[in-house]
């Protein structure tokens, strides 16, 4: 019946070791609302930074463009991660969640598990392009109000109806710099993301 | 992470980085001529996942003496299995170049390059295993989250 053979012992050096398996959430928003912050509560590693170069056509819906020609950006995303166990890793990425940034979001936002786009209830407007993205891509989220100096300027009602988001897409109260805040936060998206494999 | 102070281009297990500590100085060279002007970030015109793991073989690691600049580098980085996320950040590298050279070095024998299957997103049994790991983590204050 059970194989009695001894475990094998992989061939040691000779071999590459066996990564884990990488997951990724996406942790959007406004510039500055505590994307980093978040991310740097809850990683086993100081959050990273790395510049990526994006190209984007320049429709004539920014201001500052004239010419339709194609222009390169570098923008930064910090990011943390989490050892679940030996063989599977969570990453954390925050973005900026300006529309202009589009040509980073489906370069990084594929084959994510889940986003938390973190508001900050005095800037509500800068959260609107993640929101849209999310939903657009079918991507299991929540919005995380980011109460600063522990506390919120509009009832959760008020962002809701503000943010015109679907009733079904939680919107949670969190602090950016507890670990145990931001983690309830990936929770909230996770059960989420959870329920529509059930669903 | 209290002391917040290991160098960021140093590897895990403690080896110096390769070469000077990169951080703080400009790009000397433009990020495209790194990868002989291709920006393509791979040859099945899928562009590798930011996550997707990057891990030296032996014979990467035996031949680093015959590799130059950034393709040392990332093969001297990925003794233990990084992302290229990673790669990018430690060795403060564009992202798409430690693509474009992470599939050279893998054709090449020197690399292996681990992209993530798209399918795990609607795979239950890894969400529940990020959510049981997540909830292990205790709060700031090491107090586990209550069960509700």
């Amino acid at each position: 019946m059970t194989p009695t053979e001894p475990a094998t012992r992989p061939a040691a050096a000779q071999a590459a070791a066996r990564p884990p398996l990488p997951v990724k959430m996406v942790i959007a928003g406004g510039f500055g609302v505590g994307k980093t912050t978040a991310v740097g509560s809850i990683s086993e590693i100081e959050p990273l930074t790395t510049e990526a170069a994006i190209t984007e056509v320049a429709a004539g819906v920014d201001d500052l463009s004239h010419t339709p020609r194609k222009t390169t950006t570098t923008v930064a995303m910090d990011f943390g991660c989490i050892t679940i166990d030996p063989t599977l890793k969570l990453y954390l990425f925050g973005t900026p969640g300006q529309e202009r940034f589009g040509f980073m979001w489906d370069d990084l936002v594929e084959g994510a598990i889940g986003g938390l786009v973190i508001v900050d209830t005095r800037r509500l407007d800068d959260c609107y392009a993640a929101v849209d993205y999310f939903e657009h891509k079918q991507i299991p989220f929540a919005v995380a109000v980011n109460a600063f100096d522990g506390h919120v300027e509009h009832t959760m009602e008020e962002v809701r109806w503000a943010l015109d988001v679907n009733d079904r897409v939680p919107v949670v109260v969190f602090d950016a710099r507890e670990r145990g805040s931001v983690r309830d936060a990936l929770l909230v998206v996770l059960e989420q993301a959870l329920a529509r494999t059930e669903g | 992470m209290a002391d917040g102070r290991t160098p960021s281009s140093a590897g895990e297990d403690g080896t110096p980085p390769p070469g000077p500590d990169p951080v703080g100085h400009v790009h000397a060279v433009r990020p495209f001529l790194v990868t002989a002007g291709r920006v393509a970030p791979s040859a099945n015109g899928k562009t590798m996942p930011v996550e997707t793991q990057v891990v030296a073989t032996a014979e990467g690691l035996a031949g680093l003496d015959r590799l130059s600049f950034e393709q040392h580098d990332i093969v001297a980085a990925c003794r233990r299995p990084q992302s290229i996320a990673e790669i990018a950040a430690r060795l403060r590298l564009h992202l798409n170049v430690v693509r474009i050279l992470s599939e050279d070095l893998r054709a090449a024998g020197q690399l292996t390059v681990h992209v993530p299957d798209s399918g795990v997103i609607h795979d239950a049994s890894v969400l529940r295993r990020v959510i049981d790991g997540l909830r292990a983590i205790p709060d700031s204050r090491g107090v586990l989250r209550d069960t509700d």
